[in-house]
């Protein structure tokens, strides 16, 4: 009796389809649509078909699951499906799960996407009057929304490393100057840092121009094997690698509850990260830091270990600095929970970004980094 | 069973569950408390059926004088819900308890009322000594801090 070949196993993904419908404040259509026709998308520029899909993964905030959209689009039978949790956290990770459905041989074309109505959809706490679990000890006292816990730790960082204003105000005028060379990019109006200064405070210390935009969006993206990739007619971007982590006692957004206030999620994702890819941050030739707030790029820098601690406000002004958040990024191009972060780090491969970093061999996406996030490394070339 | 909120007008709420209970029956009484290792001694917030440090179940709710330290602070200006309309500006502080525990609050007057300000007049900032106090929201009692 033979017994039967063992299936193989790590073989490489690649993400060979991205698309974004125009991003708006009133996308007039429901997410599910918008999120049919990113889908539709970019397996239209990855040169494939419906009938090749066989997973999808998603966001568990994207409204519609992959077993409505896979009926929507017909897909004849999802061979792996799944969805991660955690707001701007799960982006990284949902493409890490689609990467390691395509490396385990569970599937060969895999679908995510993320469509949101963000802006058209109004604020998510407005309804939530009800506050479960670690939200009773939050809410009540108008610890509502995302930037308000961001504020307290933002606080924190700034008595702790001495941060000014305007080193924050870098980052939002930096970002908006990328944003002004991309067409698809919401907010093209000039940014000066007086403008930045003089912008409204939200939750002390956070101004208006220091948050994310509130947007509609839909983007899909489309991974299959580095073997499929090569018969395809578009520059694949390799997955090299990713990594995830929560840290301890967390709590998203407000993890203030554990023994060491203000260390974020990031800095358990970092050590994965470098393992998993075999990298180091000196490889990294382009970067899109997860933005629903200035303060985390400075400390992203970080805590991917490009600069020391209390260093990210000098480096990323630096020439050591890699390009940063280079279609605008949630602050001034869209704001999709960082979707549109991954498809600009896969454009920098493809060499077609707005803002284009010279000879990308390797582009560094990371998630949310108040949340349980992850982080993923596109590259150029096959491992 | 958890009341209805008024959805035009109302604050949030706590949903209280069977191991939040000892926690908000403690804030109607206007004491705190917060759950202490029945083994290792270790304070933990917030509420868990078990010790995350040593996994014995059963912590023991154990009154605190609720004293302690600005930690970190916001100012709430914006209001997000129009049951905060009247509030703004307001501050929200971290407080680290002497037990080491942090928890979140109002900034309040000695009677317990939400001080309107931005904190510059109090001088609020963080190593700040604070005390208990409890506000009333719409009937439920948030602990909440005083400036010492």
């Amino acid at each position: 009796m033979t017994r039967p070949a063992r299936v193989a196993r790590h073989r490489q993904a690649a993400v060979v389809g991205i698309h974004a419908l125009p991003f708006s404040k009133n996308i007039g259509m429901t997410e599910r649509h918008a999120g049919a026709l990113a889908i539709l998308g970019a397996l239209a520029d990855a040169g494939l078909t419906v009938k090749d899909v066989d997973a999808m993964y998603r966001f568990v905030w994207e409204n519609t699951t992959e077993m409505e959209m896979a009926r929507i689009l017909g897909v004849e039978n999802l061979r792996a499906f799944g969805e991660v949790d955690y707001g701007g956290g799960a982006g990284a990770p949902t493409i890490a799960h689609a990467a390691l459905a395509i490396e385990n041989s569970l599937a060969d074309v895999v679908v995510t996407w993320r469509a949101r109505n963000r802006s058209s959809g109004g604020r998510p706490w407005v309804s939530q009057l009800h506050a479960v679990g670690q939200d009773q000890f939050e809410r009540p006292y108008h610890i509502v929304r995302p930037v308000d816990g961001m504020a307290l730790h933002t606080r924190f960082w700034i008595e702790k490393y001495g941060w000014k204003p305007e080193d924050l105000g870098r980052v939002a005028v930096k970002q908006r100057e990328h944003a002004r060379r991309n067409p698809a990019a919401l907010m093209q109006k000039p940014m000066t840092m007086d403008d930045y200064l003089s912008s409204r405070l939200i939750a002390d210390p956070l101004r208006l121009f220091d948050c994310c935009l509130e947007t509609d969006a839909a983007i899909g993206m489309v991974l299959t094997t580095a073997e499929r990739a090569a018969d395809l007619n578009i520059t694949p971007a390799y997955v090299t690698g990713f990594g995830m982590g929560s840290g301890p006692q967390m709590t998203a957004m407000t993890f203030y509850y554990g023994a060491e206030l203000g260390i974020t999620p990031s800095r358990y994702v970092a050590p994965e990260l470098w393992k998993n890819t075999a990298l180091t941050p000196k490889d990294i030739d382009v970067v899109q830091f997860y933005d629903a707030f200035t303060p985390q790029i400075p400390l992203g820098f970080e805590e991917y270990g490009f600069c020391a601690e209390g260093e990210g406000p000098a480096f990323l002004q630096s020439s050591a600095s890699p390009l940063y958040n280079t279609s605008g990024g949630g602050l001034s191009e869209a704001y999709v929970h960082g979707f549109n972060l991954l498809v600009e780090g896969v454009r920098q491969v493809r060499g077609t970004s707005t803002t284009q970093a010279p000879n990308v061999r390797h582009s560094l996406v990371t998630s949310g980094n108040v949340v349980p996030t992850g982080a993923i490394v596109f590259s150029k070339e096959p491992w | 069973m958890t009341p209805a909120v008024d959805p035009q007008n109302g604050f949030p709420i706590p949903v209280v569950d069977q191991d939040t209970k000892p926690f908000w029956d403690g804030c109607e009484r206007g004491e705190l408390f917060i759950q202490r290792c029945r083994n290792c001694a270790k304070w933990l917030w917030q509420p868990r059926p078990i010790c995350s440090t040593c996994q014995t179940p059963g912590p023991i709710w154990t009154k605190v004088t609720g004293d302690g330290v600005i930690a970190s602070w916001t100012v709430l200006r914006p209001p997000t819900l129009p049951a905060f309309a009247s509030m703004v500006p307001f501050i929200v502080l971290l407080v680290t308890l002497d037990e080491g525990v942090r928890l979140l609050g109002y900034l309040v007057d000695d009677a317990g009322r939400v001080c309107q300000t931005d904190g510059s007049a109090e001088g609020v900032t963080t190593g700040r000594r604070v005390r208990l106090r409890f506000h009333d929201q719409a009937g439920t009692p948030l602990p909440c801090w005083t400036l010492v």
